[in-house]
């Protein structure tokens, strides 16, 4: 089928499954619950902060605070988008539209193509918003301006797209709560490995190392294989966070969880596809 | 306008479907019979590709029914038809016209025609949570007319429905029939079957048992169902 006559099959199922997805009670009732958790950190810009006896200055307060609560949004919208995807080929098929879809001249891929697009601009939209949020805070009450926040917040969005499409394609294998608990172990492993990898990059984790060790190992090992492999969604995060940064701290870091990211979007999403097309439609 | 070769669907160790092949001409009206888990469902299923045949073809107007543009000119009614809850018949409809490619205002138009002709006017607007199943029913089959398909699948059209709704059903398909749309049947009632349809199939454990006109089925002094009942029990 031509690509321009599939573009607009395939904006129409987005934007049903996005008004779909709005109208569910549980959605309303997370995002409410979300933004009103984000309004909460308001309160945290007006404290006085001291580390090592010296006050910190109100730029770096808003900065640090805004950075944190920046991965705070990232991972928990990671969790929704999770939430959300889970169950989306299950109602389809329960309320019928999958059906009805299917019987119409659409092809699966079309079909596939909106569902994966629907939950990623809900779920980007959802993290936008609550990154927004924060960004009013701070340019209203705070009269910091931190255009590169929103920026930051799109780049994250890449995550929400290996979310949406890993979990879609594991809760048409299993159950709907065993794909999300896979999707959440993977993004749990992912941040404490990276966290482990961090410290041990540290002056203080490198000393340890060298005491234990005597020197520091360079082989690769299967772990370093894993590690190295393993989704970089903490990386990601980070990379988008930099952006934050003020110019006089360190820039861009590298992009190699940018594209370990992209290259499971990709093959996870051929997965997904090829999948779908032989599952059968009930 | 329809055509099964040799198809058979195998799961695992059951044969749903066993080396079936028939044909449906152009503006016939066409009933697949038989008792339940016959593999009558199985069959509309491969039709539509939402089921691929372990071995043989389908093609819906010469196109294998593995492509899309195969079912450009079909109207679907699913056994058991569900709509979301939260949307209102009218929203329903509007949604299967705009799959088919139609702006707001045609779909809108046509919309209002389906509701005219599956009799719900004035309760579009209500929200399918509050429909009877019979309406859903009702809607369902207004889906699949949209866009005036030249073949029409409908598997159990008449289920959920009162004895008045049937009628009216059977009144719709026969003024469908007379515009020479092509309908594809799956029904457990027979008398309605007989009163509308040209051609029928039963088929039984996957096997095809007759297919042929009504007429030549159905010998004098008996009925549609004797035959039926006879051919099944063997």
């Amino acid at each position: 089928m031509e690509t321009s006559k599939s573009l607009p099959t395939i904006t129409r199922i987005t934007k049903y499954t996005l008004i779909d997805e709005v109208q569910q009670r549980s959605f309303v009732v997370m995002f409410v619950f979300c933004a009103l958790c984000v309004f909460l950190v308001r309160g945290c810009y007006q404290g006085n902060y001291m580390v090592n006896g010296q006050i910190l200055d109100a730029g770096t307060i808003v900065r640090t605070l805004s950075k944190a609560t920046f991965h705070v949004i990232g991972a928990g919208v990671m969790v929704i988008a999770a939430l959300l995807s889970m169950r989306i080929f299950r109602r389809d098929r329960n309320e019928g539209m999958q059906a009805c879809i299917l019987s119409k001249p659409i092809a699966r891929w079309q079909y596939v193509m909106g569902k994966i697009l629907g939950l990623w601009v809900l779920s980007t939209l959802f993290m936008l918003i609550l990154h927004s949020i924060v960004f009013l805070i701070t340019s209203i009450n705070l009269q910091v301006f931190m255009p590169e926040y929103l920026v930051a917040s799109l780049l994250c969005s890449i995550n929400l797209l290996f979310v949406v499409i890993a979990v879609l394609l594991l809760s048409l294998m299993m159950s709907d709560i065993i794909a999300f608990l896979c999707i959440l172990g993977v993004g749990i492993v992912g941040f404490v490995a990276d966290g482990i990898a961090a410290a041990s990059q540290s002056q203080i984790g490198q000393a340890i190392v060298q005491q234990s060790v005597g020197q520091p190992q360079s082989e690769l090992t299967w772990w370093k294989v894993v590690y190295v492999l393993w989704p970089k969604l903490l990386g990601v995060q980070q990379l988008a966070s930099s952006l934050i940064e003020s110019e006089s701290s360190h820039g861009f870091r590298p992009i190699y969880p940018l594209i370990n990211v992209l290259v499971y979007c990709l093959i996870l999403g051929a997965l997904l596809f090829k999948r779908f097309r032989n599952e059968d439609i009930v | 306008m329809i055509e099964l070769k040799n198809v058979t669907k195998r799961y695992e160790s059951l044969t749903a479907v066993d080396d079936v092949s028939f044909t449906v001409k152009p503006g016939e009206c066409f009933a697949l019979l038989g008792p339940n888990g016959a593999g009558k469902t199985t069959i509309v299923k491969m039709l539509l590709d939402f089921t691929r045949p372990t071995s043989g073809s389908l093609s819906l107007s010469g196109i294998p029914s593995t492509l899309a543009e195969c079912r450009q000119s079909v109207g679907y009614l699913a056994e058991n038809h569900h709509v979301p809850p939260f949307l209102s018949g009218w929203h329903y409809l509007l949604r299967c016209a705009e799959l088919l490619d139609m702006n707001r205002s045609e779909a809108a138009d046509h919309c209002r025609r389906i509701v005219e002709l599956i009799g719900m006017q004035g309760r579009e607007n209500t929200k399918v949570s509050t429909y009877s199943k019979g309406m859903v029913q009702r809607f369902g089959l207004g889906a699949a007319l949209m866009g005036n398909p030249k073949l029409l699948i409908l598997d159990e059209p008449t289920s959920g429905l009162d004895p008045i709704g049937i009628r009216e059903i059977r009144q719709l398909l026969e003024s469908l029939k007379d515009q020479g749309m092509t309908i594809f049947l799956n029904s457990h009632l027979l008398s309605e079957v007989e009163k509308i349809c040209d051609t029928a199939a039963i088929i039984n454990r996957g096997k095809l048992l007759v297919k042929d006109t009504i007429s030549s089925i159905v010998k004098d002094g008996e009925t549609l169902e004797d035959v039926f009942v006879r051919l099944v029990k063997g």
